[in-house]
Formats: C-alpha cells, structure tokens, sequence
C-alpha cells in the first residue's frame, strides 16, 4: 500500500471509531484532557505505523494502539504522584469515600444518581477488569476482537469479563440492600 | 446438559459467543432450569444498567479537528515527497480518460434505457441485502470454508463464482445464500470484516446487452454503499457499510480474483 493510501486508511480509520477510542482512553484515564491527549498520540503512532498494519481486525488494531498509549500515560501519572491512585484499590476506596447514597437517603433514585453510582462503582473496579465491561458490554466487541486488543488470550478475556461482572453486580447489589430500609 | 456446564456456558450464551446447535442445547437446558434462567436475567440487568446509565463518552469537536490537521499536516508532508510520480499520474490519468471516453460512447446508446434499470437493479440489491440483515441469518449455507459454500452454488446457479476467503486480510468468508437480482437467480457471496457484513452479488452474464443493465459507479443509499468489481471474469456488486478505504482493500482483493 502506498504511504498516502495507508495514512488515508488510518485517517478513516481513526476517526470512525474516534468514540470508542475516547470512551475508552475517558474509562481508563478518568478525565477528558488525558483522554484527549493519548488519543491524539495514538493516531500518531498509529499513523507513523500504518504500514505495519498486516490485515485483520482494524478496530482492534487501532483501539490497541489507543490503550498502549493511555496505559503509558497512566504509568507516567503513577509515578508522578509516587501515590497509588486512590480508584486503583477498590478496598481503599471503599473505605475512604463514605457511600453517598447514605446522605441522600430520603432520595428516590432518579437516573442521574443512578449514573453517579454506576459510573463510580465502575471507575472503582481495578483497570483490566474495567476495560472488559466497558469493550464488551459497551463497545460491544467480540470476545476475539477483545483478545487481539489486549493482546491476551480469549480465555482470560472470558475469565475477567465473569469476574468483572460478579464484583460489580456485587458492588451494586450492596448498594441497594443497603438502601432500601430508607429508600422505600 | 447439567446446570454445571450450563452455568460455564451462560456467559457465552449470553454474549452470543456460542455456536448453534450448543445454542439450541442451552436454551432446552434454560427452559426447565429457573436457577440459569435468573442467572441469566441479572447478565442482562447489569448490561442495561451500563448501557443506560454508564456514559459512553463521546469524543469531543476539538479533538476530531485536532486529529484532522494533524491529518492534514501529515498528508501534505508525504505528497511533496511523492511529487517526481505526478507526470506519470497525469498521463495515466489521460489514458483512463480516454478509455473511459470511448466506454461511455458505447454506452450511450444504451444509457438512456439502462438508466431506470440500472436503477431498478441497485433497488434490488440494497434491498437484498437489507432484508438479509434484518433476517435472523443472512446465510443459507453457513461456512468459512471456500470449498464447501463453492459446490453448494453450484446445484443452485448456472455459473457458480469465484469463492475464496479472506480471513487472512480481515474479511471473513461466512457463508453464502441465492437471491434475485430482477429476474435472474443471483449467488450471493456472505463476508464479515469487524461488524460489517458484507454481500458480493455475482451476476449473471448478460445474454442480451439490456437483460443486465451496468452500474460504473458506487452508489450511495442511506449510509450504504454499492460498488462493482469483476469476479473472475463476472460482473459482481459489493454491497456493505463499510468506509470508503475498507471497500476499496476489499474491491482489490476480489479483483485480483483469476
């Protein structure tokens, strides 16, 4: 393929799933302009490599390069602060932020709230089973496609997916039996 | 099945990881089992709770125009370094321009009652090829095997097409079913490149010059795109969702077809 027909491949590319790049890179990142940033990087890279692009699952291939470059951009942040991100510890972080629901009792959970609880206890799962929940059930990859990502065997893809889904069901469940003595 | 191996197969149940006849195993499993049933329905509450409540972010305006003058920038850089192949292009670009020049006078005679065929005979396509997706399966033979869907065509079509899959090169051979193109019994070959599914129409040779009227360029319909190649010495129409760059790799792996 010829230099400019591989970068307009990439280009075309880049910018179909620029969604899911940013959804994912927002997921594993926590904040917009991290997101923002190692998305741009990745298409940098993934521009400067198109040519090694040897066929098969582009999607994959590009959100590959995606989380490369936040898993990077995390690692940097990590040292930096040489304070483990409080989110990386579910344990820790459960014991530190006190349940917000417990304030607001006598609220009925409308959809924001809901969001807000979901949403953190999502950021508080450990990151690779977060990035599962959110290529699978979000992205709606296949179990394959997810494996090529990761760059993983399709077994421990399947085995962070069950066990990502128990300890948020989990999470999720305490919530609720937790609440529903004020709540109704 | 016992609730054991059910219970290992509920995921991939659930993610429609899990192919048919185990499938099918499954579900009588299901039915008389309330346990995986409930299993089941709180898979399928937690999907909904994340995708109703989980925001997918959606990336904003600043960044896709950043991604796009870096573009810009990049593409600017490589076509200065490419310019020394302009003149051949140009007079590449003449030749095509006669060829095509003299196709067109050909044609002409034709055009003008070919046009509401031509037409009539993308309708039929992107027609097709919708119902397909809206089936339960757009196949009638399934298999990734080119020497299984081949011999299955041919019983079926006077010609049977080139078949050969693409696994490799990231478009899958899943299969392939029979349709009608206006008159004519169609092969319809069956691709998967990430979640686009991809028809190849093969049609007919023309017995008439007007049985079979041309289309000599992609058309667009509601977000899909038909384009034509030749298959083996067959005229064949693509018809898919995919981006303008993902066809064209697909439209030169067929074309390299002999």
């Amino acid at each position: 393929m010829s230099p400019t027909g591989s970068h307009a491949f990439v280009d075309d590319l880049a910018l179909r799933h620029l969604d899911a790049a940013y959804n994912l890179g927002r997921w594993l990142l926590g904040n917009e302009q991290d997101a923002a940033d190692a998305v741009h990087d990745a298409y940098l890279r993934a521009a400067r490599a198109s040519d090694s692009y040897a066929g098969g699952n582009a999607r994959a291939w590009w959100l590959a390069i995606v989380r490369n470059c936040c898993l990077a951009r995390l690692a940097i942040r990590n040292k930096e602060k040489r304070n483990v991100a409080i989110d990386q510890h579910p344990l820790t972080a459960e014991h530190w932020m006190p349940h917000t629901d417990a304030d607001d009792v006598e609220d009925r959970i409308d959809s924001a709230k809901r969001q807000r609880l979901i949403t953190q206890h999502l950021q508080n799962l450990p990151d690779h089973f977060r990035e599962v929940l959110i290529l699978r059930e979000i992205e709606e990859l296949s179990y394959r496609e997810i494996a090529d990502l990761l760059q993983t065997p399709i077994g421990t893809v399947m085995s962070r997916l069950a066990r990502g889904r128990a300890l948020l069901q989990k999470a999720l469940a305490d919530n609720v039996t937790m609440q529903a003595p004020y709540g109704l | 099945m016992d609730c054991k191996t059910a219970n290992d197969l509920l995921p991939l149940y659930f993610d429609g990881e899990l192919d048919r006849t185990t499938s099918r195993e499954f579900e009588t499993h299901l039915d008389a089992c309330v346990d995986c049933r409930a299993a089941l329905i709180e898979l399928d509450a937690l999907r909904q709770a994340l995708r109703e409540h989980a925001p997918r972010y959606s990336a904003p305006e600043t960044l896709r125009a950043r991604i796009q003058k870096t573009a810009a920038t990049m593409t600017a850089g490589t076509s200065s370094r490419r310019r020394p192949s302009r003149g051949l292009a140009l007079a590449a670009s003449w030749v095509l321009a006669f060829a095509a020049g003299g196709a067109m006078m050909t044609l002409w005679n034709h055009a003008s009652s070919s046009v509401d065929e031509s037409s009539q005979l993308s309708r039929d396509l992107f027609a097709s090829h919708w119902r397909a997706l809206a089936a339960t399966s757009p196949i009638d033979v399934v298999s990734t095997d080119q020497h299984t869907v081949k011999p299955w065509f041919a019983g079926k079509v006077a010609t049977a097409p080139v078949v050969q899959d693409f696994s490799d090169q990231g478009y899958a051979l899943i299969g392939g079913r029979i349709d009608y193109a206006g008159n004519e019994r169609v092969p319809v070959l069956v691709y998967r490149h990430g979640k686009h599914l991809i028809d190849v129409f093969v049609l007919p040779q023309a017995i008439k010059p007007d049985t079979m009227p041309v289309i000599d360029k992609p058309i667009q319909s509601q977000g899909y795109v038909l384009d034509v190649v030749m298959l083996g010495g067959q005229r064949a129409a693509i018809v898919s969702d995919m981006g303008s760059a993902e066809l064209e790799r697909f439209r030169g792996l067929l074309s390299a077809l002999r």
